[in-house]
């Protein structure tokens, strides 16, 4: 990925520019790739060790692309209680994937977050912006099925 | 300003603005710390330095906090001593606490705190983290799972190299010091100088240890195993003796060594005597404007006996190249008048020579792994031992260097001369290259040598030395941040009054290097250049040329700019990376 234009956007090269600068290709390129951390350690004049470092030390930062479906699971109190650790290990028996991957189809990935903010409806989960909540471990497994459907459809 | 302040009912003195930890030390109070560092801009990272004051509601750590008027402090009340004993459990209960298995079994810090802190049972029990240890560098060996995260070598790496080859890597738990992608050091921007093993307080850093294959050479019949001590080894030993014992250390290495089945024990010094004369010569001759084959006549000349500089230059100054002097590292002249010079007047084939050097250097490790380094896919040096293996080595087999009668190191190789000392340190390798050039330039009719050398390790860096007619600007700086600082300072003042810059990438030059042994402090360093001074003022052939060993090296112009093999025996090639 290109990412010339967003860089064009800090002219100043400042140490404390490399946040947003990060931000902004996650938010265009989806993750950080290698070559883009090279990138942007030769523009910024940082260490691509001291860059990485900064990156794995904010859970928002991916070094790897998300999957077509991307699964945020809420980690919550309320979501806690109500069941999520069942579901955390329901889905990663379903997807094959821990926490933070993707899988090798590049169809699923899984991130576990706090709070989304909708306790009354705990335990939920995002997809793509989209809520299912109130789920149970049967409710997830139809789910999962009709993304996979819905792709086979698709082929 | 000065006042008084209350440490355990005792008043001491202390100067306003400084941290209360320098106070306490500076008093005779031990405070235990992990990641304090002298030099250094406190962190708080280890929390071991805590200390009560009265009227503060929490313990506060010692190192970050500057002394206050009317201050009471407490430094081994109840509390305290329980906050600090809880600390050290906390740590060992993610340790994977293998000791009698561990490199720095006995002279780790971690192992002495437990020890002081009377820690005798194991109260915390927690799920370990399970880190693999990392051994593809040619140098520096790292282990994650004995790590304390006190950030030592990260800040060393970053704030004295300048190279940032590692740094915390994730948050919380599963903190953990690596390089980018988690990849190993080897595809990292490690310059090799092994500065984070001497600050490591655990064996979570180690050099890559060639014990082994020493141990291996010397067993086999077939295999001759060459030793060659570095001088800066020797001084670094005759600290460990004491100097006032006056053995002579080198003599002694040499006795242990012939006895651990060393066919030959060279005194690698005459190869520094060699690198100072390569240097003058390429300076001369950069002088009078000439590019002679070694490089393209640019100015200033720096040295290029480090090889962690050099790999700094190659990795981040890839500008300064031209500037590198074409001369070979001191290690390297050496492996090839072993296996070169020596093997083909003694008669012996190469390959039975097993060439070992002992170096105050893990980069020494780095560059004789280098492909420029081998003749026909052979390397030049085969095994290279920092102080510490050397001491493992003897340890191994048996024998006390303390207990030693003296015997001289073997012939051909066992003259160096004053020059060979002062590589040792930072500024005096400059102050033996300016010698050199006095002598093939200067009329000593019209011109004295004069060049005032400082007495502290670090202090100023340049000198202007009148010769043949014309100011001659050297300069000296060890470690990266100096030299980058002073080669940004000379390229924006556009200054060209500087004709020879010596670097050394760790502090101190030479005796402080990354090889040496480890938890004994910046005193050692200056104790080891004291040495090293008193040394070269006692040595026997004050400049290089009085060596009776060089002249038949340059004889017949063996080793002559104009032979076509000189250049592989005295040349570097240096490639961008």
């Amino acid at each position: 990925m290109d990412v010339g234009h967003i860089l064009k956007k800090f002219p100043n090269r400042r140490r404390e520019d490399l946040i947003p600068l990060l931000q902004r290709i996650q938010d265009e390129n989806g993750f950080l790739s290698e070559e883009i951390i090279h990138t942007v350690g030769d523009y910024l004049n940082i260490s691509i060790n001291k860059i990485y470092g900064v990156a794995t030390f904010y859970d928002n930062f991916r070094f790897g692309p998300l999957g077509k479906y991307h699964f945020r699971l809420c980690h919550g109190t309320a979501c806690h209680v109500a069941g999520s650790t069942t579901l955390l290990k329901e889905l990663e028996k379903l997807l094959q994937i821990t926490s933070g991957e993707t899988d090798k189809s590049g169809l699923f990935s899984l991130e576990v977050v706090s709070c989304i903010g909708a306790c009354g409806l705990a335990p939920l989960i995002e997809v793509n912006e989209m809520y299912y909540t109130n789920l149970t471990p049967d409710a997830l497994k139809d789910l999962v099925r009709l993304f996979r459907e819905k792709e086979n459809a698709v082929i | 300003m000065e006042f008084q302040i209350k440490i355990n009912n005792k008043q001491i003195r202390v100067q306003e603005g400084e941290t209360l930890l320098s106070a306490l030390r500076r008093n005779a109070f031990r405070i235990p710390t992990l990641c304090h560092m002298n030099r250094f801009s406190p962190s708080g990272a280890c929390r071991l330095c805590v200390v009560e004051v009265e009227g503060k509601r929490d313990l506060i750590t010692s190192c970050s906090h500057p002394v206050e008027q009317g201050m009471r402090v407490r430094t081994n009340s109840q509390r305290v001593i329980r906050a600090r004993k809880s600390l050290v459990e906390l740590l060992l209960s993610n340790h994977p606490d293998d000791c009698l298995y561990c490199q720095r079994n006995g002279h780790c810090e971690l192992q002495w705190l437990a020890e002081e802190m009377n820690v005798k049972e194991r109260r915390f029990f927690g799920k370990k983290n399970t880190w693999y240890p990392d051994y593809s560098s040619t140098s520096v060996a790292r282990d994650p799972a004995k790590c304390v995260l006190c950030s030592r070598c990260v800040r060393i790496c970053e704030e004295v190299q300048l190279v940032t080859a590692i740094d915390f890597i994730s948050r919380g738990n599963q903190t953990r010091v690596n390089s980018a992608f988690n990849k190993g050091l080897n595809e990292s921007s490690c310059i090799h100088c092994g500065q984070c093993i001497q600050v490591c307080p655990t064996a979570a850093l180690l050099d890559i240890s060639h014990v082994e294959k020493v141990q291996a050479a010397l067993g086999k019949e077939s295999q001759q195993v060459i030793f060659s001590i570095s001088p800066s080894v020797v001084a670094s030993v005759t600290d460990k003796l004491g100097f006032k014992s006056k053995a002579k250390a080198m003599d002694r290495i040499a006795a242990a060594l012939n006895r651990c089945g060393a066919s030959k024990v060279f005194d690698l010094g005459i190869a520094y005597d060699v690198n100072v004369l390569e240097d003058a010569r390429i300076l001369a001759d950069r002088l009078a404007g000439n590019g002679n084959g070694n490089g393209n006549g640019a100015l200033p000349l720096m040295s290029s006996c480090c090889p962690s500089w050099v790999k700094y230059v190659q990795s981040f100054r890839p500008g300064s190249l031209a500037h590198l002097s074409g001369a070979k590292s001191p290690q390297q002249i050496f492996g090839t008048l072993v296996k070169t010079v020596y093997a083909e007047q003694e008669g012996i084939a190469r390959d039975s020579i097993f060439s070992v050097t002992v170096m105050p250097c893990v980069a020494e490790k780095y560059e004789a792994s280098l492909e420029e380094n081998t003749h026909k896919g052979v390397s030049e040096v085969d095994a290279v031992l920092t102080v510490r293996e050397f001491f493992q080595l003897l340890r191994g087999s048996g024998l006390d260097i303390a207990q030693m009668e003296e015997e001289a190191p073997d012939g051909p190789y066992n003259t160096s001369s004053a020059a060979a000392w002062k590589a040792g340190y930072s500024g005096g390798k400059a102050e033996a290259v300016a010698r050199e050039l006095f002598r093939m330039l200067a009329d000593p009719k019209k011109e004295r040598f004069k060049f005032n050398l400082p007495k502290n390790i670090s202090g100023r860096r340049e000198i202007k030395v009148p010769i043949g007619g014309r100011e001659i600007g050297f300069a000296w700086v060890s470690s990266i941040v100096e030299a980058e600082d002073y080669i940004m300072h000379l390229e924006e003042e556009k200054r060209d009054d500087i004709h020879y810059i010596e670097v050394m990438a760790c502090l101190g030059g030479c005796v402080g290097g990354g090889g040496q042994p480890v938890n004994r402090g910046f005193e050692n360093v200056k104790s080891r250049k004291r040495i090293c001074v008193e040394m070269e003022k006692n040595a026997l052939f004050k400049l290089p040329v009085d060596n009776p060993g060089i002249k038949p090296l340059y004889k017949g112009k063996r080793l002559l700019p104009d032979n076509p093999t000189a250049l592989e025996w005295l040349g570097n090639r240096f490639m961008e990376k």
